[in-house]
């Protein structure tokens, strides 16, 4: 059975504008991507990769075009319940992790499972066994400032994944992290893919880690360079 | 907002505080520095005043005061009065008076000086003349050609650079005093005394009985003085006087307080403005200090955004951080300020008026405590509010 389209942008665009001047960071952008998928978006620096993946990942909002997420419209949704759309919906992993200082590895990932209003019990167990299974199983008591590079990346990844996301969006996940980590990071990406079927949505200027999607979206001054195409 | 929400804003609320201990202490201290800067200068003036009041009331006035209407001279049958007044429930004392002025001389000096006829048993109860004897003793119910006289008329007790004229005398001393009839008597001084009152040290006391020897008015008073319980509730008696069939004018001591009641009122005056500026300036340094906490925070502002928290949420989150840090200060300052009221009590401020203690009244503690919880919460609310509405990429980036 042919996979479902679990994205689907037309004709994206994305501009900045400086007084009167006019600056294109996305043109024209249509793509789809399917449930179970685990994309690379790459292209050189300011090529417009990380646009494209805030502009998915309802993290901004394009000039024009459309965005459809699980057959929804997300572009025109209001902000309270594009909020809402991200907390049931996505899951995101920052390039510098993103955690909250102030919280603990397990209370930095049941912080989302919290605000949906399941039991005490039902979030920190779900916390507790999504650390578990990124290796973080000893280290859930921990504050960031307590923990390496690789496992606040870790634990960043358990906080996108606790919700069960449709869409799991990385930018640039693994550029802080030594290569070892970096690798163990992609792979734990691959693992989820196969083994969950994770959709995935991830920005990377590493090719090695992009050989490791199912496909490659390439971006070049803001439009997809259908030209270059290794998958 | 549901429970839910509360749930998520009471725990990244409680999260921010706990883990940032250094930032909730320096919080806390200028909240609670504030409200002592606010409420201790407040509490000297606002004691100051009620020093003044009371020097008014133990020596002049009481809390009630009957005076003859306006066409006569004297309070007449005032023994009776007296008598009867005392009787109502819960009156404290009730004392009558005769004031006129006599010509004191001392060797070459002469002064004139107002004196007050006294019962002293009487005055015990409504004066506070008998607690402040410095010299000698007080007036008895014998003593008749024995007077006492306030410090402030008597030399030894003038300041310095005071070149008022004054009596150069002592306990023991006989003084001459001519009466307005022309009536002169030698009397000796029993004893001094300062109540620390302007208005009471500038008095000579004469046994009421001298009165009679002198002027033969019979049963007269220029004043009875009735003392209550406490403040308040001068009305309530002023009725039950009313009831028992007295014409004569009944005022409360507030009535009485002439140029006492402009000082204290430009004290309050005073006391409001600078409470005021207090406040404005406590406002200001507590919206900049969590302002800069917020401010700091942005990119966790955005974070939480990202993932799915709501802004509402957020926002909760660090006004109530706000609301805390108020709450805890004033709670702080409240408690040191009960701590130096109690000590002020026990060692009380030494002013030329006498001993003053400061007091913090509750409207002044409830005025002051709500409007810092409030300028907190207003602190916490502007910054956080601009960071929850700003774009989610400028906040965790920068922008």
């Amino acid at each position: 059975m042919a996979k479902k389209i679990i994205i689907n942008a037309k004709k994206l665009e994305r501009v900045y504008f400086n007084g009167t001047i006019k600056t294109y960071a996305l043109k024209d952008i249509s793509l789809n991507i399917k449930e179970g998928e685990f994309v690379a978006i790459m292209g050189p620096s300011g090529s417009g990769k990380s646009t494209l993946l805030h502009q998915l990942g309802l993290l901004d909002i394009p000039t024009k075009g459309e965005i459809l997420i699980d057959n929804e419209d997300v572009v025109n949704l209001s902000d309270d319940k594009r909020t809402k759309f991200r907390l049931k919906k996505l899951g995101y992993v920052f390039q510098s992790y993103n955690l909250i200082p102030e919280l603990t590895a397990l209370e930095n990932v049941y912080i989302t499972p919290m605000a949906q209003g399941i039991t005490t019990e039902e979030y920190k167990e779900k916390a507790e066994d999504i650390l578990k299974k990124v290796g973080l199983g000893d280290r859930i008591n921990h504050y960031p400032s307590e923990l390496s590079g690789g496992q606040q990346q870790r634990v960043s990844i358990a906080r996108a994944l606790v919700n069960k996301p449709k869409i799991l969006f990385a930018d640039e996940p693994t550029a802080n992290l030594d290569s070892d980590s970096s690798r163990e990071t992609v792979k734990l990406f691959r693992q989820l893919n196969k083994e969950i079927g994770q959709t995935i949505v991830m920005v990377t200027h590493e090719l090695e880690e992009g050989k490791k999607a199912d496909r490659i979206i390439w971006v070049k001054d803001g439009i997809l360079d259908n030209n270059k195409k290794l998958k | 907002m549901d429970k839910k929400d509360l749930k998520v804003i009471a725990f990244l609320a409680y999260k921010n505080i706990a883990k940032s201990k250094s930032t909730f202490l320096v919080i806390i201290a200028v909240m609670a520095m504030s409200f002592l800067s606010i409420t201790f200068f407040a509490a000297i003036i606002d004691g100051l005043g009620y020093e003044f009041e009371e020097g008014m009331i133990e020596g002049l006035t009481g809390h009630l005061m009957i005076e003859p209407t306006k066409d006569n001279l004297y309070l007449e049958n005032t023994d009776l009065l007296v008598k009867n007044i005392r009787r109502i429930p819960g009156v404290v004392g009730v004392s009558k008076r005769l004031e006129s002025s006599v010509i004191v001389t001392y060797k070459n000096t002469e002064l004139g000086v107002p004196v007050f006829f006294i019962t002293p048993p009487d005055e015990l109860k409504v004066s506070s003349f008998h607690n402040n004897i410095i010299q000698g003793s007080y007036l008895s119910e014998k003593d008749g050609k024995e007077l006492i006289i306030g410090a402030d008329i008597i030399e030894s007790y003038a300041k310095e650079d005071d070149t008022q004229k004054r009596l150069n005398v002592n306990v023991g001393d006989t003084v001459k005093l001519s009466f307005s009839n022309g009536y002169t008597e030698d009397y000796k001084i029993k004893g001094i005394f300062k109540t620390g009152s302007k208005f009471s040290d500038d008095k000579i006391l004469i046994n009421y009985d001298e009165y009679n020897k002198i002027f033969d008015k019979g049963d007269v008073a220029s004043k009875i003085l009735i003392k209550l319980p406490e403040r308040g509730n001068e009305d309530y008696y002023k009725q039950k006087i009313i009831d028992l069939g007295v014409s004569d004018q009944i005022n409360p001591w507030q009535t009485k307080m002439g140029a006492v009641k402009q000082f204290v009122g430009s004290l309050q005056i005073t006391n409001q403005i600078t409470g005021f500026i207090g406040l404005l300036t406590a406002f200001a340094t507590i919206y900049i200090i969590i302002f800069i906490n917020v401010t700091n925070k942005r990119k966790q502002i955005g974070i939480l955004k990202a993932i799915g928290i709501k802004k509402q949420i957020i926002l909760g989150s660090y006004v109530l951080q706000s609301f805390i840090y108020g709450v805890v200060g004033v709670i702080i300052g409240n408690i040191v300020m009960q701590i130096l009221l109690m000590l002020l009590t026990l060692y009380p401020l030494s002013m030329p008026i006498g001993d003053v203690v400061p007091m913090l009244t509750t409207t002044r503690l409830i005025t002051t405590s709500v409007v810092l919880i409030f300028a907190s919460v207003i602190a916490g609310f502007f910054p956080s509010k601009k960071a929850a509405d700003d774009n989610i990429l400028d906040a965790i980036f920068g922008g």
